[in-house]
């Protein structure tokens, strides 16, 4: 047909470049020189000289007659392989478009046959569209006839793709004659019909009841999942299409929405997308076509109600909506309200022990104490915002709390709550014989003491954040160096002020309780407020770097543990700096064995999945066993530790010599999502065991595996023979579709 | 192994509600580095501190052409000059070399750097499916926009510039209203899909 079709006048010898050539067709609908006179037929999306698109009008009437309804459509016709889009292109493509005019007559909405799902080779991208040949139509009615013709006519404006892409704006015309009664145009009427029956039904027609099998929560801003009951008329049981069982319309506030029926469970289709932060607050209903295969095979026009949407859930505002002055003022105060917050509270709770005592010693230089509190603080916090400031020259992406994410500065800094812990219940003193941790205070290691304190109150700080303390800090960090200073130093003034004040102001100090007796007890307790602090740190460690790592920080904490211990043993004996030395030489041993944290790789051996790997290894004759995995998956880690790192299935790999390859899901990633849906997966695990007999049919290992089964299917994959097809016979088949 | 149908049935819960893929407006933005035609290496990180605007593109695209000629992309672009914005352009095309995007960018006279990535890798972890496609980046790293250019696939009359509403947006300090459209145009020439 198409290749019958007269070739637009081009010259050859003046060929215009191809690219202008689409970009002249953009512009000029048809884009060629004798287009202006509309036919009832017309070619387009022209490539190399050859038109890819036929566009012919149709009407089922060729004679009308007064009130007259009937059908009117456009073919569209493309060369193999090359396709236009339906009314929701998918994730590529345009939107094909038909428009009808006449005089006199009225036109219904544009009709749109069942789609097809179009997947590009590699299943990254689907569309959805007509390959070969569609007629997009739309009913028509003869309101007001005058004259002996009617000219009708169609726009046809559409994007024909195979793997370039054309657009192609086609005007059709025609003429229909005006008579008393309708006269049927048989041909046209045939493809109309056909087309009409492609049509989706209505869901009244199809008696089709949707329902939630569970209610949703729709909160803009996120993902949703809904399962989605489809009962027939009369509660008929209702079969969907596997794959694709309902394909969206577009609507606006939500995207990515696919659908799959359950597996085993034909009559359920899950239906999932995500609400775009700005999706307005109110019912939500998907509009789109379920596609069933049984009582019988054909696509529902459907609504699906999935509840109301909720705002999304008012998280900090963005920092960017501060002025500089909010800004600074939310620094002070995310800094005061630091004092209270859990992370921070044992230094302080410790600071105000320790200030009692001073008031009980004699308290006179209690004001030179708070002075060097707040420089220690003062001073970290400078020294933070210039880290902050050097990181971010770097390159790198810094938050607040950054230090965190090392793992030697977590164990180092929960070594040091242990250890202060350890001081407070007395198994070491700081500093010379006879005083005691309390003692100090008087000296002038007491101000060096303060300013530690300070700085630790800091460190311990960062990974907390206080009300209003985020906003100021996202402000800071998107703001010149200046600020993030002025931002990072009145945090500081806010974390130090209330101890200054207490310290400073007499009459608050009355409030604090007289010292005595409980004060022993209250040190010891506070030991335990420290030991709690490394815990938490301990967690945060964990989730680091694994429980491997966690083990090994409690390790190191042990031997911290038995060398404050000989300290404390030693401290009053003839030589104590022995003891200090043998404490020292302890911990350079233990940490040494136990510091060393190294993110934890699942299976070493194995190498990453990708198509031309798997390829070429088959190519080289060897299977290949892909194991479709994600750290989050329990059940691949089942797997993975009860029956793949098994010596008989690692021996049977290397007898077969399989090719072992990973596909790791852990993040998102479109090739490993899209291997999955082209084998009707929702997720991991998957197991594939490729032969290199037979390519282009891997056996899909069930989701929990068994040493014997993966054992058999091993040396299954590595034979010739036992599935009883030879390479040869196998190459036959290869060429079927 | 025999498992329990409640097992399998707990197995089969846990598997279904796994977290859909894409990059995600409002999460940071997956980093790459990319040389660009003249052979310098580009860092999503570098640009810290700076809105950066993403564009995909395939000189080959018709969709791609009408923009240029149009100068939609060109004029978007000059709306922000002296302005702490960076735009990158993005070919995955598994076609795209640096000749051919050097030889392109002179005939449409436009200056941002034309990053190569034949192989598709930042593609996909941008879930980029279509030429023309626009991704919007804050100075934080975070992805603000993603979709189409405009509203206007057939090049009629645009309503809105999805891009420069998004950039005005986070240069004055407000949400971008709208986060996300769907975007048109040629589906992206990954490698593998010949």
């Amino acid at each position: 047909m198409l290749q019958q079709m007269p070739l637009e006048a081009i010259s050859p010898a003046v060929r215009p470049h191809p690219s202008f050539l689409r970009f002249l067709a953009l512009l000029l609908g048809a884009g060629l020189p004798g287009a202006a006179a509309a036919a009832s037929s017309a070619t387009g999306a022209v490539q190399d000289g050859v038109p890819r698109l036929e566009a012919t009008l149709l009407s089922g009437a060729r004679v009308l007659g007064p009130g007259d309804t009937f059908r009117v459509g456009v073919r569209l016709q493309m060369a193999p392989g090359w396709h236009v889009y339906w009314r929701n292109p998918g994730e590529a493509g345009m939107a094909s478009e038909v428009r009808f005019s006449a005089p006199g007559l009225a036109f219904e909405a544009l009709a749109w046959p069942a789609l097809q799902v179009l997947r590009s080779p590699d299943g990254s991208i689907v569309t959805y569209g007509y390959a070969d040949e569609v007629v997009l139509f739309a009913p028509a009615k003869a309101v007001s006839l005058s004259g002996q013709r009617v000219r009708l006519s169609a726009v046809a404006d559409v994007l024909v793709c195979a793997v370039e892409c054309i657009p192609a704006v086609l005007p059709l015309e025609r003429e229909l004659a005006v008579g008393t009664r309708m006269v049927e145009d048989v041909e046209a009427k045939a493809l109309l019909d056909v087309a009409a029956a492609q049509v989706p039904w209505p869901q009244a027609r199809a008696g089709l009841t949707l329902s939630l099998t569970a209610p949703l929560t729709l909160r803009a801003g996120t993902a949703f999942v809904a399962d989605v009951l489809a009962t027939g008329p009369d509660n008929a049981p209702v079969a969907l299409r596997a794959l694709d069982a309902f394909i969206p319309d577009r609507l606006p506030a939500v995207s990515e929405v696919t659908g799959a029926s359950v597996p085993g469970q034909g009559n359920h289709v899950l239906l999932r997308g995500k609400l775009l932060p700005e999706a307005p607050s109110g019912p939500l209903v998907l509009h789109g076509l379920l596609f069933l295969q049984a009582p019988a095979k054909h696509a529902v026009e459907v609504e699906v109600p999935l509840g109301s949407v909720v705002p999304k859930t008012p998280v900090a505002a963005p920092g960017p909506v501060l002025g500089l002055g909010w800004a600074l003022l939310f620094a002070f105060l995310g800094g005061l309200l630091l004092n209270l917050m859990p992370c921070v509270f044992p230094v302080l709770a410790l600071k105000a022990y320790g200030f009692v005592h001073t008031l009980q010693v004699g308290g006179r230089r209690t004001s030179a104490h708070a002075l060097a509190y707040a420089v220690g603080i003062l001073a970290s916090m400078l020294a933070l915002a210039c880290g902050v400031l050097l990181l971010r020259a770097l390159g790198h992406s810094v938050g607040w709390g950054f230090q965190f994410q090392q793992p030697l500065f977590v164990a180092a800094l929960a070594a040091l709550l242990v250890a202060f812990a350890l001081n407070l219940f007395g198994v070491f003193r700081v500093g010379p014989a006879g005083t005691g941790l309390l003692g100090k205070v008087e000296g002038a290691h007491g101000a060096w003491r303060s300013a530690g304190e300070g700085v630790l109150a800091v460190v311990l700080a960062t990974p907390c954040t206080a009300p209003l303390l985020g906003t100021a800090v996202g402000f800071a960090f998107a703001a010149p160096p200046w600020v993030v200073v002025c931002v990072f130093l009145l945090v500081g003034v806010g974390l130090a002020l209330p101890f200054c004040l207490l310290v400073l102001v007499p009459h608050l100090s009355r409030l604090l309780p007289r010292p005595g007796a409980w004060m022993e007890r209250g040190r010891q307790l506070l030991g335990f407020a420290l030991l709690g602090t490394a815990v938490w740190l301990g967690s945060v460690l964990g989730a680091l770097a694994g429980v491997d790592a966690l083990v090994r920080l409690l390790g190191f904490l042990l031997v911290l543990g038995a060398a404050c211990w000989v300290v404390g043993s030693f401290q009053d004996s003839r030589r104590p700096r022995l003891a200090l030395g043998a404490a020292l030489l302890l911990l350079l041993l233990g940490g040494a064995l136990t510091l060393r944290f190294e993110a934890v790789h699942p299976s070493a051996s194995a190498s990453a999945w990708a198509p031309d790997v798997v390829a070429a290894e088959l190519r080289a004759g060897r299977p290949v066993f892909v194991d479709f995995t994600a750290d989050w998956c329990l059940t691949c880690k089942f797997n993975e530790r009860t029956v793949l790192s098994r010596p008989t299935v690692q021996q049977a790999l290397a007898a077969t010599s399989t090719r072992y390859l990973v596909a790791d899901w852990t993040r998102p990633d479109a090739r490993i999502a899209a291997e999955l849906a082209s084998r009707q997966r929702a997720g991991v695990p998957m197991y594939l065991l490729f032969s290199p007999y037979r390519p282009e049919s891997p056996e899909v290992l069930p989701e929990l595996l068994s040493e014997s089964r993966v054992v058999e299917a091993l040396h299954r994959a590595a034979s010739q023979l036992s599935a009883g097809l030879s390479p040869a016979t196998f190459s036959g088949e290869k060429t079927r579709p | 192994m025999k498992f329990h149908p409640l097992a399998q049935a707990v197995v089969a819960v846990m598997l279904l509600s796994l977290p859909a893929a894409a990059a995600d407006v409002g999460q940071p933005a997956p980093d790459f580095t990319l040389k660009d035609e003249t052979g310098v290496a580009h860092s999503l990180g570098d640009y810290r501190g700076k809105v950066v605007v993403l564009e995909w593109t395939n000189p080959e695209c018709p969709f791609v052409q009408r923009h240029y000629s149009e100068k939609t992309m060109q004029k978007t672009l000059a709306a922000y000059a002296g302005k702490p914005v960076v735009w990158l352009v993005v070919d995955s095309s598994y076609f795209t070399t640096p000749e051919k995007s050097a030889a392109w960018k002179k005939s449409q006279g436009f200056t941002p750097p034309v990053l190569q990535d034949p192989s598709g890798t930042v593609g996909h972890a941008y879930a980029a499916k279509t030429t023309p496609e626009m991704y919007v980046i804050d100075t934080q790293g975070v992805l603000r926009y993603a979709g189409a250019i405009d509203d206007d696939p057939r090049g009629r009359s645009a309503s809105v510039n999805y891009v420069r509403q998004a950039v005005d947006a986070l240069q004055s300090g407000r949400t971008v209203p709208v986060t996300s459209s769907p975007p048109y145009g040629c589906s992206v020439k990954y490698k593998g899909n010949t």
